[in-house]
């Protein structure tokens, strides 16, 4: 294919190459997200990015469901519902196991006029009953996450009960369990469906605050506007608040010697038990865990990211650190008191600067973006993490019962096949309990499962290119640079950068200072534990669960992230240099080199490898 | 203040008032003298000294006749009048009282008998012979010692007046009244580094910004524009460093010889690329930039430099005249309008595309 013309600074979609061995990736993936001849003239003169903010690795054929699902949502919300006028909604793509995305704009202006009154309209009726629109929210969330938790995946048994003979309404286990996995997915097409029903305008108000500043006072770094913005009391930060104040109740009890670094949670759950200050801490953390412990080991979209209640290394290594500062003598609280002092300084003297005439439109703006943040910060915690876990877990008892009957050999293997044919293997599997007759299915899927698997431990090592297609003049698609930061700055750099040595990647710069030390990549949160003292953390996005991480590292860089991004907010308040949004450190570093990071500047320099 | 009957008064007495008689530098240094900012102690000689020089040495009027009517493009007859024009003043003798005056003044810096050394700089009289004086650029004599030179150097800044560039330029404005220029004299700091700072982002207008040239020794790199200095660019706001770039400084200004004059040297290739500025230094400069700007009120383009001991000095302060503007802000309307803009359906063009 080396043939194809040459488009702009990033290459054709259509150029990209097979990598040696992954010949047939794409049987995991739906017929139409590939980039196919009959579309060619369209896919190959747009502008294509790689989203590795949320899909950092190549997708497994079960986690499509969290592209289209999202994709059908936000596209719903925003081309449908609130008819944002020169946007409709975003366009995907797999190359070889990752995803690139592009939105579809809306060029004609008869047509943007017409969604105008549409979104004025709508925009403005959510914007003026946020509160009580968001309370609500919350409330249709939680019933989701409690439905997906406790929905039951039926058993096939031997003999059906009495009640099914004797009660009408009682149908046979093979209708409850098909009923069950088609409600599962459902169940999560709708909590995407509320994912995306407050973060455009969220995003929005958020957007216009920042471009009021920037008109005025264009030096004003991104970091200050984020800070006059967020909340102090969100969501995000109550896990690990909750963490430290059982690092101090073990402290005061004397339960802390069980925390001892190195150790993993079950060996300090099986020293606590043996004391009464031990016990009485675990029922302590009990209490904790609903609902603080529905954070996610991960950020991606990817059933790899289970809760902290299904894996609790990280809020273990988290108390270790914590109790170890105490003893230390350290002060490990959240400064609340002098964040909120510097927000409130900040918003005044910004605005003392301003105009008499810009100074209103900043008091109402702050005040519209401190009332729809909290919503972009907590959405994450309901849907991303509590629900989303939940939902890959019911998935697991899906699998489960598949194992159980020899079609898949782990419960886990289920993610190997596509949604679709986790239901054609449910309708042979309940045909043949119901038949009596020999399966195929456990001769058909177990290869098919381990080919996946051998082909994406090979896509792995494969490295995207940023973008893809033709270089836009410019980026103006509201959604692209709000959520992924992906302006047409950030584009030209990718472009430049393209051609350039490689050795200086540029981000946005997200918090300030600058520092040099040896780089450590991480791709996957299993590569955490490796995670050494003074490191510089490098990573496609990083996930509010790496908290603990962060009292390690020196300073952080990531792929993909605006200066709202979890990193990026992190870094800020452990005052650590950050640069986000550098599209491609993860392909260019690799862990050992020693990397500057210039947070002040958004500039990443590989200088070497260390040691060398 | 009243100091008709004397030509030569001591800077901390001046005020903005004054600028009409002694010239902008030395009133904005009384000024800041007054604002508690750190300046080197020096004193002023009022513009009538220069007038009183020309008449007594009988060149007022042949040097009005000599540039009449000359045209700023002719520079064959500008060169040859700026010539002759300076020979003339050179060889007159600069008034008895006035070197008496800039004697004792002078003496008043140093301890008895001790000959320290000063910078003598000329004082322009309003904004249009303020860029005359730049257009002559020779308007500093930097680690001039004993009472004598400083009267030969008050004399160099008059003749400085008469520079082909300056004549040119008051030809060019048709000024018509005679030129005239007061002297700055001040106690010579000895200068580490040093450089240009303003209270606002001059290129881009960003009023919460501060922006600080800097450069190793003697301003007079910097001003000249014959070095790249260190660039820092620090938020008001939070005293953040927001941009900086560290360029290769190859020469700097130093002492010469006994202390007297400066001298152009290559900068030891070891310190070239060093920065200039400690953050202390840069805390400082931030402070001072709050303090210069609330007390005259206006965006400020100050002078400074640090000397050997680590301590900060203003040198000069003037108002920033030519800011960018930022983009225009948008029209009063209500957040929700605003946001509209950004997603595309409002009559701003706040963001989004």
């Amino acid at each position: 294919m080396a043939t194809s013309t040459p488009v702009g600074a990033f290459p054709s979609p259509y150029s990209i190459e097979t990598p040696p061995g992954c010949e047939g990736w794409e049987e995991m993936y739906p017929y139409h997200a590939f980039f196919a001849e009959a579309r060619r003239e369209k896919d190959e003169n747009r502008f294509w990015f790689w989203n590795s903010m949320h899909f950092p690795l190549p997708m497994s054929a079960f986690d499509v469901a969290c592209i289209d699902s999202p994709y059908q949502a936000v596209g719903a919300w925003q081309n449908r519902v609130f008819a944002v006028p020169p946007a409709m909604g975003i366009d995907y793509r797999v190359v070889n196991g990752y995803i690139y995305i592009s939105g579809n704009p809306v060029t004609d202006p008869a047509k943007i006029a017409e969604r105008a009154e549409f979104f004025q309209r709508r925009a403005g009726y959510y914007y003026s009953n946020w509160d009580e629109l968001y309370a609500r929210w919350r409330e249709k969330v939680q019933a989701l996450i409690d439905e997906v938790t406790n929905l039951p995946v039926s058993e096939l048994p031997e003999y059906e009960p009495d009640e099914v003979m004797f009660d009408d309404a009682r149908n046979s286990a093979f209708i409850d369990l098909l009923d069950g996995y088609q409600r599962t997915l459902r169940l999560g097409e709708l909590m995407w469906q509320q994912h995306f029903e407050f973060l455009l305008l969220g995003y929005g108000a958020y957007a216009t605050f920042a471009e009021l500043l920037k008109s005025n006072l264009p030096d004003i770094p991104d970091q200050h506007i984020a800070q006059m913005v967020a909340g102090i009391d969100v969501i995000l930060f109550r896990p690990d608040a909750e963490l430290r104040r059982l690092a101090r109740l073990a402290l005061a009890s004397g339960a802390d010697a069980a925390f001892v670094e190195g150790r993993g949670p079950a060996a300090i759950e099986a020293e606590l038990v043996l004391s009464e200050a031990g016990r009485s801490w675990l029922e302590e953390l009990e209490k904790v865990k609903d609902p603080w412990f529905n954070m996610a080991t991960g950020d991606g979209l990817s059933h790899d990211y289970t809760s902290w209640l299904d894996d609790p290394a990280i809020p273990y290594a988290s108390l270790i650190g914590h109790i170890a500062a105490l003893r230390a003598g350290q002060q490990i609280e959240r400064p609340t008191e002098e964040i909120q002092r510097e927000r409130d300084r900040l918003a005044h003297e910004y605005r003392s600067l301003l105009d008499e005439q810009a100074q209103g439109a900043f008091d109402e703006l702050l005040k519209l973006s401190r009332t729809v943040f909290p919503y972009v910060e907590e959405h994450k915690f309901y849907c991303d993490y509590w629900f989303l876990t939940r939902w890959w877990n019911k998935l697991r008892e899906f699998g489960a019962l598949l194992a159980a009957h020899g079609y898949l050999e782990d419960s886990e293997d289920i993610f190997q096949l596509g949604r679709h044919e986790v239901a054609a293997a449910l309708d042979e599997l309940v045909l043949m309990w119901a038949t009596g007759g020999e399966p195929l299915g456990p001769h058909h899927w177990p290869p098919i499962v381990a080919r996946r698997k051998q082909l994406l431990a090979r896509l792995s090592e494969w490295t995207p290119p940023p973008a893809l297609g033709v270089t836009p003049e410019a980026v103006t698609d509201p959604m692209t640079i709000m959520l992924w930061g992906v302006t047409t700055q950030r584009v030209k750099e990718w472009a430049r950068a393209a051609g350039g040595n490689g050795n200086e990647l540029i981000g946005a710069a997200a918090s300030p200072g600058t520092v040099e030390g040896p780089a450590r990549v991480v791709r996957t949160h299993g590569e955490l534990a490796d995670v050494r003292e003074g490191e510089i953390l490098v990573c496609t996005i990083t996930s509010p669960a790496w908290a603990p991480i962060f009292s390690k590292i020196k300073a952080a860089v990531t792929d993909i992230g605006g200066v709202m991004s979890h990193a990026a907010i992190v870094c800020r308040e452990y005052g650590m240099p950050a640069v986000v949004g550098t599209g491609r450190a993860t392909s260019q570093i690799r862990t050992g080199q020693l990397i500057r990071v210039d947070g002040t500047n958004g500039v990443v320099t590989i200088l070497g490898d260390s040691g060398a | 203040m009243s100091a008709a009957e004397t030509h030569c008064v001591p800077l901390a007495q001046l005020r903005r008032a004054d600028a009409a008689r002694f010239g902008g530098k030395s009133a904005s240094l009384g000024e800041l003298l007054a604002a508690q900012v750190p300046v080197p102690p020096g004193f002023a000689l009022a513009a009538d000294a220069f007038t009183r020089f020309l008449e007594e040495a009988g060149l007022a009027g042949r040097v009005a006749t000599a540039v009449a009517g000359l045209a700023p493009g002719d520079t064959e007859r500008v060169g040859a009048v700026a010539k002759a024009i300076g020979e003339e003043m050179r060889s007159a003798p600069v008034p008895a009282a006035v070197i008496a005056e800039v004697g004792r003044r002078y003496a008043e810096l140093g301890r008895s008998g001790e000959e320290v050394a000063v910078a003598v700089r000329s004082s322009a009289l309003g904004e249009d012979s303020e860029e005359a004086t730049f257009a002559g650029q020779q308007d500093s004599y930097l680690w001039v010692r004993g009472a004598h030179e400083v009267a030969d150097a008050v004399r160099d800044c008059w003749v400085s007046l008469y520079s082909p560039q300056a004549i040119s330029y008051r030809a060019r404005l048709g000024a018509t009244a005679p030129a005239a220029m007061g002297v700055t004299v001040q106690l010579m700091v000895d200068a580490a580094l040093s450089g240009v700072m303003f209270t606002c982002n001059p290129l881009s207008g960003d009023p919460s910004m501060v922006a600080v040239n800097a450069s190793w020794g003697l301003g007079l790199a910097v001003v000249g524009g014959e070095v790249t200095p260190d660039y820092y660019l620090l938020s008001k706001v939070t005293g953040e460093l927001v941009r900086q770039s560290i360029s290769a400084k190859e020469i700097e200004y130093v002492p010469g010889a006994g202390g007297r004059g400066a001298i152009r040297v290559d900068v030891d290739p070891a310190r070239r690329e060093q920065p200039c500025l400690e953050r202390e230094h840069l805390d400082e400069l931030l402070e001072l930039a709050r303090v210069v700007q609330r007390h005259f009120g206006s965006h400020q383009d100050v002078e400074w430099a640090i000397d050997r001991e680590g301590r900060l000095f203003v040198l000069q302060s003037r108002p920033v005249t030519a800011v960018a503007k930022p983009a225009s802000p948008p029209p009063p309307t209500s957040a929700i309008e605003l946001v509209m803009g950004t997603f595309g359906a409002g009559g701003t063009a706040a963001g989004g595309a």
